[in-house]
């Protein structure tokens, strides 16, 4: 009852460790990264949908340039880590039913975080991510983060899912962290690995109070002021790329929710002149 | 360690304290290799002072199941009993143990009047009690787990080495070779291969190198090879081991649970001659990477 | 196919040290092992290994003094040119053991570092923490799976050496083993076959010594015919810890750091040695010994703690014999400072903390001195002459005997920290011998005198495994044997017990015959290869009781009350010199009578037949162990007066 053998003259067997390594960096970078932009984006709700709304403006400055960016940074190195994960996951056998100790319970806690939060990504992309749209998701609109968030985010057993997967795609990452200096041997004495656990909790309770924070910022958003607020902020945008007015006709997904808006005041000057500058420097 | 003692209520240590009379002993037995396992229950007199191995020659002292029915003595290995060849280990209280360090009266803490005994799980079956570790020195071949010199004539004293380097090193010579570390490794998964019809010995034995040399090295034989990496001479086949150590079945397996150095008898830093070598690997790598 | 095959049984200093030279030198090495070789019992050993070194070198030492002591410690009782050559071979020794890796322990400018053992005033001893045995066994281990991924040496593990297949010319051609997995039977054809199978233990039931410690492949060889010289010489460690199981060694060092030795003066005073009042307990070796105290000699020890417990019976408990080795008055830092290792053991395997209670420790089997017998061709210096086949060869051609299981290097007494030199010199000192020696044999397994040693080995089995149910069993049977011996032939020997003691064996071997098994199948039957064992004990027993049966005198570990030789009780200095005079001519006497070999023939009704051979004393003439001795000065004094008129008789002659 041999297990799994992976011949020897396979791509796998011939590449275990390089791949093996890949891995355990795509964790850190570029996926791990992102998750920390990601997350401190979006705990900028909780300094109001305008400060929210111009981070995620910068993001989509990318235009047309940022699905590759998504594509090559973001989904493939976290699909090469989710499958990789999941083939070193099929190679286990977890046993802290006979060794309970410390670090078996958090090697099985990683596996399954891992699990967890591969399958709420999946679906986070698909319900907010404009990729899910053709499937009935892609609930976020990027001129109106914080509002279309909080509408999205706003089912209470959504929110308990979302803080779920919040919790376990941090503890994933932040013990990750502690796992991945010992395989390239950054830390390597027993006492070295304790001042790593102390790190890894830090930036775990860290990016959990981020992530946390972020779904509680963006539930307690006041919706209608906030679309008051992105909508200004969203048509100064236009105002000052007079010439991209056309592709803002096209999103046609959020004319309804935009005509009622129309009236509203036009953008605190501050917010204004901020992002602006923001931009100019984008553009130097 | 946190063992179950450490957890003991008062009340369990009083109720331990008036011995019992008998031992009460389950032991899940195979007669050959592919066979059905199957429980045996013992019962032997209480003595004080025994270990696991003293119960197993009492039980195949008088070869008796405890419902009175003769059946063959439990098959298990030992030589030193005293916790240096290596021989003894087993599941204990579904725990992997060394046979020999098992006192009756300290598991009595974990199960009173009872005694679990099982084979290492990862380790295919002999018989009974006995597994085939081939595979633990097949590893330290891998690895490469030696000084190369030249002859054994005499070429004077071997290098100078500081006592520092020797206080370091010391700790990973004495690895026993039990297999505790990879039987509680989450990552380390058995291999078992059976002889087919008209299979000759020499040819299993071939195809048993190539199935263990795919897989994990276990912990030992990475910890080895730090050992002689880490040795003046040691170090000139250093590459070599380098090359098993990001092989197939090699450092990269390791998930870092760190099971290994919990339940290692010798109490040798596994997990640290893990991370070192992980450390060497990322630098030969590189290394390897720009000087092609 | 020309290259020539040597078959080695064993895998421990010895087997592991001749089969690396071997595989080095071009032969293919089968390794048989009853287990996986870096299980061996060497494994056990802690202390360290003798040679002279440039330290003491430069202290006046030399390898002549380190083969004096050896031969003083042994009572004279070994052939001195092969203990003169591993002498001088053992600084050589510990420079390879470095070069392959063994960590001994360093000084602060990176050498080895030495400590101080017994039977030596220098430093001599080379060690890698408390496992120096391990790491020297490790070293070698590793290098012979070097050779053996190189195609050069073949593992047998798990293998039970069964007999030697000797040939019409008497010489041996290879063996009979056992598979102890698949119970199949194998012939091993071989140009030569090396025994380093080790010491016997198991004899005693309970010692220091591994569980596979049986001697059962020295008595098969013994059966088919090879001498087996100095039996009855075992040495017994003073303190080792009783455990249901085995008796595990208690370092010297406990006594060293203050440890005190003791029984309540009330036989088996059932109170908690702590509520034992002083004037209650009886520390008899400080009470007989009031100048050494608990550090009196090794076998002084070792007798008068057996002597407490079975003479006078105050053993502390009424069912196990052993004493109290009392460190609790020592603080609890120093103790964890100087002691911790092997406090530590205590507490493992005792679950009993040794800072908080006495220890309780007894005597325990722990060397066999004696072994198969072996030739050595001397040099003209005095030393061997290398390369000959002779040397480590038994009585019968092609058969050597290597390490533990051979009988040459340590007399009537072993120093500590030799036994590791000797298993090594032995193994890599034979291999050129084993090859010169070696005529090319071209039989193979196929060949009439294997079939027929196979088909035999076969018959003896099946007639085991089908005997038919009996009272007894193997285990039981043992633990009788193990009764026997260790009552009547280590510590202290007299001669109407072991006369009782031979009668006695040679019924429980009559009780043994009909023995039943428990287990009749042919799958990893330990039952079946364990009975077989305990039978292959008798003849080793036997020969053990009748040698120390007939040597009427005392020297190194045979001791006999019956014939010691007392010191000067006389206080009158002319008395005494008369008394001195007396002792040294019964010494004189003595020397002459019992300086000799005793040679066991395993004799064709199943008794041993005895004779005795002169031992080579030609280096270093035999003198009186004296350290300890009232009036040792006096007889001293008198014994360098005459070797002084000796020499001039010689010298004007």
């Amino acid at each position: 009852m041999a297990t799994t053998s992976i011949p020897e003259d396979s791509f796998l067997g011939r590449h275990q460790f390089l791949l093996y390594r890949l891995f355990s960096l795509a964790g850190f970078i570029p996926v791990g990264a992102f998750l920390i932009v990601h997350l401190l984006t979006n705990a900028s709700v909780l300094g109001g949908a305008a400060a929210f709304q111009s981070r995620v403006d910068l993001i989509h400055s990318l235009g047309p340039l940022l699905p590759a960016v998504e594509w090559i940074f973001i989904f493939i190195p976290m699909l090469f880590h989710a499958v990789m994960g999941f083939v070193i996951i099929a190679t286990g056998v977890p046993n802290i039913g006979s060794y309970s100790y410390q670090g078996n319970v958090r090697y099985t806690l990683q596996r399954a975080t891992g699990m967890i939060a591969f399958a709420f990504i999946l679906w986070h992309i698909t319900q907010l991510h404009w990729m899910g749209a053709p499937v009935g998701g892609g609930q976020f609109d990027p001129h109106h983060a914080a509002s279309s968030a909080a509408v999205a985010l706003k089912p209470v057993a959504i929110t308990l899912l979302y803080a779920t997967g919040i919790i376990a795609t941090v503890y994933h990452f932040a013990n990750g962290l502690w796992s991945m200096g010992i395989t390239w041997g950054i830390w390597t004495s027993p006492a070295a690995m304790q001042r790593a656990n102390w790190l890894s909790l830090f930036v775990g309770i860290g990016l959990g109070a981020a992530g946390l924070g972020a779904l509680g910022g963006m539930r307690s958003i006041d919706v209608e002021k906030a679309k008051e607020i992105e909508t200004r902020m969203y048509k100064a945008r236009q105002m000052l790329d007079g010439g991209i007015s056309a592709e803002a006709q096209q999103h046609s997904a959020h004319a309804v929710s935009l005509s009622r808006e129309s009236s509203s005041v036009m953008p605190a000057g501050s917010t204004s002149s901020a992002n602006k500058e923001k931009r100019s420097k984008k553009k130097d | 360690m946190i063992t179950a003692s450490t957890l003991l209520n008062s009340e369990t240590i009083a109720e331990h304290e008036q011995s019992p009379q008998e031992i009460r002993v389950r032991v899940l037995r195979q007669d050959a290799p592919g066979e059905e396992s199957y429980w045996q229950q013992f019962a032997i007199p209480y003595e004080p002072n025994m270990n696991v191995i003293s119960v197993l020659q009492r039980i195949a002292a008088i070869s008796k199941a405890q419902d009175g029915r003769k059946v063959a003595p439990v098959a298990w290995d030992c030589a030193c009993l005293e916790e240096i060849c290596g021989s003894c280990a087993m599941l204990i209280n579904g725990r992997v143990r060394m046979a020999c360090s098992s006192l009756v009266d300290n598991l009595f803490k974990e199960t009173p009047g009872e005694i679990e005994l099982r084979p290492l799980t990862k380790f295919p079956v002999v018989r009974d009690l006995s597994v085939d570790r081939e595979r633990i020195f097949h590893s330290l071949q891998r690895v490469k787990a030696w000084v190369p010199v030249d002859d054994s004539y005499d070429h004077g004293p071997g290098p100078r080495i500081s006592p520092e380097e020797q206080e370091d090193a010391y700790p990973l010579t004495t690895c026993i070779s039990c297999g505790c570390c990879m039987e509680a490794c989450p990552q380390f998964n058995k291999i078992e291969v059976v002889q087919r019809e008209e299979e000759s010995d020499e040819e299993l034995e071939s195809r048993k190198q190539s199935a263990y040399d795919q897989q994990f090295l276990g912990p030992h034989a990475i910890s080895q090879a730090v050992r002689f990496n880490s040795h003046p001479t040691g170090s000139m086949n250093a590459d070599e081991r380098m090359q098993s150590l990001t092989g197939q079945g090699g450092i990269q397996m390791c998930g870092n649970a760190q099971n290994c150095v919990a339940v290692c008898p010798k109490s040798i830093p596994l997990t640290r001659s893990i991370a070192r070598a992980g450390r060497a690997a990322t630098v030969w790598a590189i290394k390897k990477f720009f000087d092609r | 196919m020309t290259q020539p095959r040597v078959l080695v049984i064993g895998g421990g200093l010895a087997g592991l040290s001749a089969t690396m030279r071997l595989a080095e030198l071009g032969v293919h090495v089968d390794l048989v092992s009853l287990v996986p070789v870096k299980r061996s019992h060497s494994v056990c050993a802690q202390g360290g290994i003798n040679s002279v070194n440039a330290v003491t070198r430069q202290q006046g030492d030399n390898e002549w003094k380190h083969f004096d002591d050896t031969v003083y410690g042994g009572d004279f009782l070994q052939h001195q040119p092969p203990v003169k050559e591993m002498a001088e071979w053992a600084p050589r020794i510990i420079d390879l053991m470095d070069r392959l890796g063994v960590p001994f322990n360093r000084t602060p400018e990176g050498f080895r570092d030495q400590r101080r053992f017994g039977g030596t005033l220098y430093k001599r001893t080379s060690f890698a923490g408390a496992t120096t045995g391990q790491q020297l066994l490790y070293a070698l281990d590793e290098q012979v799976r070097r050779w053996e991924g190189e195609g050069r040496v073949k593992k047998w593990e798990f293998w039970d050496f069964l007999e030697p297949v000797v040939d019409d010319d008497g010489r041996c051609i290879g063996a009979v083993c056992q598979d102890m997995v698949t119970m199949k039977f194998k012939a091993f054809s071989a140009d030569a076959v090396i025994l380093a199978s080790g010491g016997c233990g198991l004899l005693y039931g309970r010692s220091t010594m591994s569980m596979i410690c049986t001697g059962s492949a020295v008595s098969r060889a013994y059966k088919a015919g090879v001498k087996y010289g100095n039996a009855e010489f075992i040495q017994v460690h003073p303190t080792a810890v009783p455990g249901a199981d085995k008796l595990r060694l208690m370092s010297e060092s406990a006594r060293g750091e203050g440890g005190r030795v003791w029984v309540p003066r009330k036989p088996q005073d059932a109170r908690d040695p702590k509520d034992i009042p002083v004037d209650e307990r009886y520390y008899f070796l400080e009470e007989r010994y009031p100048e050494y105290g608990n550090l009196v000699p090794r076998d002084i020890a070792t007798r008068e703690i057996f002597d407490i417990c079975t003479t006078d019976g105050l053993s502390v408990e009424k069912d196990r014999l052993c004493v109290y080795l009392d460190l609790t008055h020592i603080p609890r830092e120093t103790l964890d400072r100087k002691l911790g290792g092997i406090l530590e053991i205590y507490e493992k395997f005792q679950g009993v903390d040794p800072r908080n209670a006495p220890m309780k420790i007894f005597p325990a089997v722990h060397y066999s001195m004696g072994g198969l017998w072996v030739d050595y061709e001397k040099n003209e210096n005095g030393g061997l002459v290398e390369g000959s086949p002779r040397n480590q060869q038994t009585n019968i051609q092609g058969l050597y005997a290597i390490g533990e299981c051979d009988y040459q290097y340590h007399g009537a007494n072993r120093l500590g920290a030799n036994s590791l030199l000797s298993c090594i010199f032995s193994g890599l000192f034979c291999a050129s011998g084993v090859i010169a020696g070696g005529k090319k044999n071209t039989r193979d397994e196929t060949s009439p005198d294997f079939i027929a040693a196979v088909k035999k080995q076969e018959e003896i089995h099946q007639a085991i495994l089908s005997r038919p149910a009996g009272e007894s069993n193997p285990y039981d049977i043992h633990r009788q044997l193990g009764d026997i011996m260790t009552r009547t032939a280590t510590v202290v020997r007299r001669n109407d017990q072991l006369t009782q003691a031979y009668d006695d064996v040679c019924q429980l071997e009559n009780v043994w015959q009909h023995c039943s098994l428990s287990d009749t199948g042919n799958w990893t039957n330990q039952n079946v290869v364990f009975t077989k064992a305990v039978g292959d004990m008798f003849p080793l027993a036997k020969l053990m009781l009748k040698g120390a049966l007939l040597r009427d005198e005392c020297r190194g570990a045979h001791y006999k009350p019956d014939f010691s030789m007392p010191g000067i009780e006389a206080t009158e200095p002319v008395e005494q010199r008369a008394e001195a005079e007396r002792w040294c001519d019964r010494f004189e006497a003595n020397t002459k009578k019992w300086l000799k070999s005793t040679i066991g023939v395993h004799g064709n009704d199943g008794h041993p037949v005895i004779t005795y051979e002169d031992v080579d004393t030609t280096l270093i003439p035999p003198r009186p162990r004296l350290y300890g001795l009232v009036g040792g000065e006096v007889i001293e004094q008198v014994w360098k007066e005459r070797t002084e008129k000796a020499t001039e008789t010689a010298t004007v002659g």
